[in-house]
């Protein structure tokens, strides 16, 4: 059986993982596939005609439209490609890893958290636990704000798209969003990493896919969004 | 009365409403949110109605349009004209999405095509957009149903079912080699048929 012969599985999305691979590579090196798979491709992109059509609910519409709101309205605050001057370098404080581990525990132990603005005593001060604005259908996000560094916490976080990573940005309200170095993918949906920035000031923090190495201006928009507060 | 593709929008001036697809596309990257609105009004019916058919649930439809037109909205960058029209792309975002919430759940509750969906509710003819699609909705329809009921049923349950090859083959007990050809005869056939008849 020839590779040739998957342009139509292709087309309607009947190949798994691994074949569609194998299948997406062979494309790009054969003529008569990619000819095939355009012609055939006037075929499967009118199927979705076929359905019968279903108005979606309002509160689809508002729950969709609140997050882009809100998205674009921070996007704007932080004045996204406004001012790209380089950010001035900053101390890099010692981060604790040990308090930030405890959290974490707590955390994956699925321990009922508060959502919203909540109060956690460690050793040595307080920490609070800020949930996130934004942040994708599914996710739990939160930032534990501590006084020199903070702490990004995630469960169910989705895979950024391949070859890229998660960056984290701080917002002071005017200007580019300014990066940090915490640059991050999850493992198994979660995430615990450690933005040694402190918040003081901080409008917002901002989460963004970028290239592996981390870019100097958000080159997408924000999948996460937290006011420290 | 829409404005067609290209022309040079002043936005402080120009009703957003009054926009093709691609300028809203363009507009919407850029990130404003009210081209994204007109762009999801535009193509949530089509994008639920796909949604709810391959996945059978409201709760589930609902998750998959959400998931499809955020990552629009996050990713609007990557619509490409050359790839063919938004709603095209839109549509193609909704379905990959569909396949993977299906893929994600059990064997079980993966719906195969031809089952009775309870309570739909259709939507209302409106405009003569609408009702130009509801006569293209019938063409293509009708090319479908003009196919041998073996490549309607493996196209169906490939693209509505979210089955792979491998597993249509199991469940038909034919050789995985016959189903990739049923789908190709079959695309090919609608295809011949839908020649200049339907618009992108």
């Amino acid at each position: 059986m020839s590779i040739h012969e998957s342009t139509a599985a292709y087309l309607l999305n009947a190949l798994d993982e691994d074949e569609r691979a194998r299948f997406e590579t062979h494309l790009a090196g054969c003529e008569e596939c990619r000819r095939e798979v355009a012609e055939l491709r006037v075929a499967s992109d009118v199927l979705p005609m076929t359905v019968e059509q279903i108005g979606p609910p309002a509160h689809l519409k508002d729950r969709i439209m609140a997050t882009v709101e809100a998205e674009a309205e921070l996007l704007a605050a932080a004045g996204a490609g406004a001012d790209r001057s380089e950010p001035a370098a900053r101390d890099r404080r010692r981060y604790d890893r040990l308090r930030s581990l405890r959290i974490a525990g707590a955390f994956a132990c699925g321990l009922a958290l508060a959502i919203g603005v909540g109060v956690l005593a460690t050793d040595g001060g307080e920490a609070r636990l800020v949930a996130a604005q934004t942040a994708p259908a599914g996710a739990r996000v939160f930032l534990e704000v501590g006084e020199d560094s903070s702490t990004l916490l995630a469960e169910n976080l989705p895979e950024p798209p391949a070859g890229r990573v998660y960056q984290v940005w701080i917002s002071r309200g005017e200007g580019s969003p300014e990066p940090t170095d915490a640059l991050f993918t999850p493992l198994d949906g979660k995430v615990t990493v450690g933005v040694n920035e402190s918040m003081e000031g901080v409008e917002a923090l901002l989460v963004t896919d970028e290239p592996r190495q981390g870019s100097h201006t958000p080159t997408t928009r924000p999948i996460i969004a937290i006011r420290p507060i | 009365m829409i404005r067609p593709a290209g022309e040079p929008v002043d936005t402080q001036v120009t009703d957003v409403r009054d926009l093709a697809d691609e300028d809203l596309m363009q507009i919407a990257q850029k990130g404003d949110p009210r081209a994204f609105e007109v762009l999801y009004d535009r193509h949530s019916g089509a994008a639920f109605s796909l949604a709810y058919r391959m996945t059978g649930a409201r709760n589930a439809a609902e998750d998959v349009v959400q998931d499809a037109f955020l990552a629009i909205w996050r990713t609007g960058a990557r619509y490409d004209r050359a790839r063919g029209s938004v709603r095209t792309w839109v549509l193609g975002i909704v379905h990959n999405r569909a396949i993977d919430a299906l893929r994600r759940a059990s064997t079980h509750s993966r719906r195969r095509a031809g089952e009775d969906l309870a309570e739909q509710i259709e939507a209302p003819q409106r405009t003569e957009v609408e009702v130009a699609r509801r006569d293209e909705a019938r063409t293509v329809r009708t090319a479908l149903e003009a196919l041998p009921a073996e490549q309607v049923k493996v196209i169906e349950l490939a693209y509505f079912g979210g089955f792979t090859q491998t597993e249509i083959a199991d469940m038909l007990e034919t050789p995985v080699g016959t189903v990739k050809g049923r789908m190709r005869l079959g695309l090919q056939k609608m295809r011949v048929s839908l020649e200049g008849a339907v618009a992108a």
